[in-house]
């Protein structure tokens, strides 16, 4: 789940890193209020959950106050990259002599956490990676012993930082390393942060994911999966305890697994197109599978709803029921073709079939998919 | 023969008097596995499906000679789970649970890494040595005995991979579901390593998916050490990828890779044969079986 940039400053802030002062504002006249607090110049930035704000126009100074409300005014009446804008934050203006770059991130194959410095911040980061490999480095750390001051001074003195530099920016790296283990994130990344002229340090920007499963140990940030999806429907399935992915076609699916729901749409989408994703996970229960379908069957100009499922550790004639109870209620008259195999199948093709559901007749969701093309005339 | 697993193999379950754990302990049972122990702290002396029950893993090892263990604990008990087990000394350990936070997978893979112990998942549906034993959940009648060992990231997949080649007449050695987290205990190559060793297994299925760079990985050490041919199908070609955002993950993870055209590449270059849907799987294998396993 990725965090409002506001968040991830709070969270930076808790363990020691300095951010300029700044403000929330959920309107102008907000805005000047705090600008005034804070003191100008200031900067407004649009918090949204999406990259390229600033070449968007999320990201404006203003140096009065009257600016101040007219920048929070245009960036709140635009959308933002397709998303409306609900709060800015307002942030002091520092002037910045050096950028640089501190990131702390899982890798995902190695199975462990790794920290990356650059000398440079700002967007080149990557670009240096290729261009002047000296000036970046990366360490991956151990889980039990975590980044020691020492090996964060060794990664400073690695990309050539002395004095102050190394001082400062090695604290900010084991902070960022606590911030990532204390709130179990899988991304805690600081770009850029910065010195400034009168030699302060400060993290001007904040870029978090925090880890969707690891946040029922962390009540204490009191925030939500619901309220960080940007996709209304995606953001109900979660409430309901399901994977929903949007996509644009008119076929719904229903699928026990991500994997299983993938091939479906990969094989659907030679003929035909996908308009959805649902995929239950491994708790499957009859109303789950009630609200389920009600999910995908939001999705307007639907031609047929497509269910892919095995019995393993879900019971799948329970889930079964669930779906034609909603075809019943609802009088659903699209095309439902079911493909069920594994525990209690012989169960669930019954319920199904009494539904005027058709059962696919074979074992391979090809099979099963030339048939929903039959039914629905495609060549 | 096979890998990891056999009907001589002693499983505990770990949390068996859960509803979960209590009907799996039952359909592992019906398929032959050797269940000797079920754990649930504070519910020693029940017995589940004529299982004992014991209060640690501890007194399952000592008394009933526990030597692998299979997990139906909420994810925020896997960890402490874990290292009991470990620390009593179980070899091997299938972690079912969905939802194990991230932090907690790289903290109990160090540990387990340490002490040389196999851990597969989380979120996987098990292992499976057909005809012998099974430790998860997968459904006993998608399998058929044979001589293809199969490693899929997704549970469901699998099933549906193994039942196709089922109906051909195919049958398959070991089926691993690795576990469809972004982290997973144990990696695609060590797990071909093991099919590669094993003297039951002629042919190796890799079931991936988007994401990650485990195939690239599997990729680069299949033209190192294996000689078994391998075919592969990977889902998810018509999804969008989820992407971890920031400069880091393109930093350690390299751009570019992840992709479905990225894993096809590199395992194409290596000689696996790619299936474009899954029913194709059984097409691959049929070809591949009729002639001898390629030297190298």
């Amino acid at each position: 789940m990725r965090l409002y940039e506001y968040e991830g400053c709070k969270l930076f802030q808790s363990e020691g890193i300095p951010v300029p002062r700044y403000g929330l504002a959920a309107n102008p006249r907000e805005a000047r209020t705090k600008a005034q607090e804070i003191g100008l110049p200031v900067v407004i930035k649009a918090q949204v959950l999406t990259g390229g704000r600033w070449l968007a126009g999320g990201v404006q100074s203003a140096s009065t106050l009257d600016e101040v409300e007219e920048v929070t005014r245009h960036i709140m009446e635009n959308q933002m990259l397709g998303y409306n804008v609900q709060q800015v934050m307002v942030s002091q203006k520092v002037d910045i002599a050096k950028e640089f770059y501190v990131g702390v991130t899982v890798d995902d194959y190695h199975g462990a956490p790794v920290v990356v410095l650059s000398v440079e911040g700002g967007v080149a980061v990557n670009r240096l990676v290729r261009e002047r490999p000296e000036s970046v480095v990366s360490k991956t750390v151990s889980m039990s012993t975590g980044l020691t001051n020492e090996e964060a001074k060794q990664m400073c003195r690695q990309v050539g930082l002395r004095s102050n530099d190394l001082t400062h920016i090695a604290n900010v790296l084991t902070a960022l390393y606590r911030v990532f283990h204390k709130y179990d994130a899988l991304l805690a990344e600081i770009n850029p942060i910065v010195r400034t002229k009168d030699g302060s340090y400060f993290a001007i920007d904040s870029k978090v994911e925090l880890d969707d499963s690891g946040l029922f140990r962390h009540p204490e940030l009191n925030i939500t999966r619901e309220s960080h999806m940007l996709n209304e429907l995606e953001r109900k399935g979660h409430a309901i305890g399901v994977t929903y992915v949007e996509l644009d076609g008119d076929i719904a699916i229903i699928a026990s697994g991500a994997g299983l729901g993938m091939a479906s749409v990969d094989i659907i989408n030679q003929k035909m197109r996908s308009a959805n994703f649902l995929e239950t996970g491994g708790g499957m229960t009859e109303e789950l599978l009630y609200k389920a379908t009600d999910l995908v069957m939001q999705k307007k100009g639907l031609r047929a709803l497509f269910i892919n499922v095995y019995g393993g550790i879900n019971p799948i004639h329970e889930g079964a029921k669930g779906i034609v109870r909603y075809l019943k209620e609802h009088n659903i008259t699209i095309p439902v073709v079911a493909k069920a195999l594994g525990n209690h199948e012989q169960e669930t093709w019954q319920i199904f079939k009494e539904a005027g559901v058709h059962v696919a007749s074979g074992v391979s969701t090809e099979q099963a998919v030339e048939e929903l093309a039959r039914l629905l005339e495609v060549k | 023969m096979s890998i990891l697993l056999n009907k001589n193999t002693r499983v505990l379950v770990q949390g068996i008097t859960g509803k979960t754990g209590r009907i799996q302990t039952k359909f592992m049972l019906d398929y032959g596995t050797r269940i000797v122990a079920g754990v649930t702290p504070g519910k020693g002396g029940e017995i589940v499906e004529g299982v004992p029950v014991y209060d640690t893993v501890a007194e399952a090892v000592t008394k009933q000679g526990a030597e692998a263990s299979v997990f139906f604990v909420p994810p925020a008990g896997v960890k402490s789970a874990a290292i009991q087990n470990i620390d009593a000394g179980i070899k091997l350990i299938v972690v079912v649970t969905e939802h194990v936070p991230v932090h907690d997978v790289m903290e109990i893979s160090e540990y387990a890494a340490e002490r040389d112990v196999i851990m597969i998942g989380p979120t996987t549906p098990g292992i499976i040595t057909v005809g012998e034993a099974k430790m998860g959940i997968m459904p006993a009648g998608m399998f058929n005995p044979g001589r293809i060992g199969i490693i899929s990231r997704s549970g469901t997949l699998s099933y549906e991979v193994s039942v196709n080649l089922a109906k051909a007449g195919l049958g398959q050695s070991t089926v691993i579901g690795m576990g469809a987290d972004p982290v997973v205990f144990t990696n695609l190559p060590e797990l071909l390593a093991l099919f590669e060793a094993d003297k039951g297994t002629d042919l190796i299925v890799i079931v991936g998916e988007v994401g990650g760079i485990q195939e690239e990985k599997a990729a680069e050490y299949i033209d190192r050490w294996i000689t078994k041919p391998v075919v592969a199908y990977i889902a998810g070609q018509n999804v969008p990828v989820g992407k971890r955002m920031g400069h880091a993950g393109a930093i350690v993870h390299g751009d570019g890779k992840g992709t479905p055209q990225s894993k096809i590449a590199a395992l194409r270059t290596m000689g696996v044969d790619i299936a474009e849907f899954p029913a194709d799987v059984v097409k691959l294998v049929s070809k591949h079986l009729g002639n001898r396993p390629k030297s190298k």
